[in-house]
């Protein structure tokens, strides 16, 4: 059986061969940060390393588990690889899927956090605090070695990056051969966060859509947490804000949702979809008149969901013929 | 000859993909407009970007020019995809090989986005 630290050696190897041949091409995103670190914001030109962070040290299960307890006990989520293992590791697929490893810390009480295929994004989580779980292929495109680590500090000044990685508490990499080997995976990362936090490299898209997978598998208290902390930072966000006003719904207060959507409708007069949801929300609060004025601006702004429109100025129609 | 064989087997995917889209009826929601309903839509949106950033590199709009497609218009077809479309596409992007490989993948994409169901298996009456 391979280890992931003696992966790790041949990873070196081969992406200092693959990088031989490739010149500077192979790097970029490194080339482009340390060209201009000097430049770059106060907390990331010192050295940074987020020595707390825990370690299990895995050499199994491509370290998947091992990651994902790193990711999660730093965030003070008590949990052994050997517990997750089962969670994360497909047997058939010789590996951990990244959907499990995104799924996990949800059924943990943790938004998992995808972030964009940036490598500033991942210094800037770190330098906020925050260790980054990557996805790596230590080996070659035709020949993948699929690994994940944690990204707990980098180095600008001497071009590194220091992970939990496999057997090795304090992995220093080189930046431009861990992008090489990130790349390789797609540059796919994500930070786990306590519902309420809010990740620096955060953006409203990614945060929504983050949310609403978190949603699945979480509590109401901690939905609405993580919905107030993306409100707070992102006011004027309708999905945001629709989000909340459904999460409301379905926990059985329609009369809070009502006061929710008119608030919305005021200040997105042009979404059909939350003059629908506030048409449906008056028709079962027994305003009539109200909903079918909402329902019918619905329907005239249309969009992807008019057929939902349509059946919602149906029910109130229906109703009021009825009274 | 491989590459025929290739390109024959994206297309016969692609189509297998559409026309299962083609025979579900979509489903009468719900009144209200549901959170997964809007993620939804809003990351067919996403890639919807990601598909129009992908037919303004030089790489793609130089193949285009060799197929002789004119780029504003495979633009205006990104609009009109449906959400279904755009994730197939999407998905062919993503997983798109470099260098020569591109040309292939090119070549499937402006056929299933270009032209008619029927004209394409007039093109590939194997299928």
């Amino acid at each position: 059986m391979q280890f992931c630290s003696f992966r790790l050696l041949k990873s070196v190897l081969a992406a200092l061969l693959t990088g031989a041949l490739a010149g500077c091409v192979g790097a970029p995103q490194s080339a482009a940060l340390l060209a201009s670190w000097e430049q770059q914001t106060l907390p990331l030109q010192s050295p940074i390393l987020l020595d707390n962070v825990p370690f299990f040290p895995q050499d199994e299960y491509q370290c998947g588990p091992a990651a994902l307890a790193t990711l999660l006990g730093a965030d003070g989520v008590a949990i052994t690889p050997e517990e997750l293992v089962d969670q994360v590791y497909v047997p058939a697929r010789q590996g951990s899927l990244q959907i499990e490893m995104l799924a996990t810390p949800r059924r943990l009480g943790r938004l998992s956090y995808p972030l964009l295929p940036e490598l500033q994004q991942v210094l800037d989580e770190v330098a906020s605090g925050r260790p980054v779980l990557v996805m790596q292929n230590l080996g070659l495109e035709r020949f993948p070695q699929w690994h994940y680590a944690v990204v707990v500090g980098h180095d600008l000044a001497r071009e590194e990056l220091t992970l939990r990685s496999g057997l090795i508490r304090d992995y220093r990499v080189s930046m431009r051969v861990f992008e090489r080997t990130w790349s390789r995976a797609g540059r796919w990362a994500f930070v786990a966060v306590t519902p309420g936090d809010m990740p620096v490299s955060a953006n409203v898209q990614s945060y929504f859509q983050a949310l609403t997978a978190f949603q699945g598998a979480a509590s109401a208290a901690d939905s609405q947490s993580a919905y107030d902390a993306g409100l707070a930072r992102w006011p004027d966000s309708l999905e945001l804000a629709m989000g909340q006003a459904n999460l409301v719904y379905d926990g059985g207060d329609p009369l809070r949702t009502r006061d929710l959507y008119l608030d919305i409708v005021a200040r997105h007069p042009q979404s059909a979809a939350a003059h629908n949801n506030l048409a449906q929300v008056l028709l079962e609060t027994g305003d009539l008149g109200l909903a079918e004025d909402h329902a019918r601006r619905a329907v005239a702004l249309g969009g992807n969901f008019s057929q939902v429109y349509a059946e919602t100025l149906q029910s109130i129609l229906a109703d009021a013929a009825q009274q | 000859m491989k590459i025929f064989s290739k390109m024959s087997k994206g297309i016969a995917t692609l189509l297998m993909v559409l026309f299962s889209f083609m025979s579900v009826q979509a489903p009468v929601m719900a009144a209200m407009v549901t959170t997964e309903q809007l993620a939804y839509e809003q990351h067919t949106e996403t890639q919807r970007d990601a598909l129009r950033d992908f037919f303004s590199r030089d790489d793609v709009v130089a193949q285009l020019a060799d197929r002789g497609v004119d780029v504003n218009a495979a633009q205006d077809r990104v609009g009109s995809l449906t959400a279904a479309e755009v994730a197939t596409l999407h998905q062919q992007i993503d997983e798109l090989p470099a260098g020569e490989g591109l040309g292939v993948v090119i070549g499937i994409i402006v056929i299933f986005m270009l032209l008619d169901i029927a004209g394409v298996t007039d093109i590939f009456p194997g299928i």
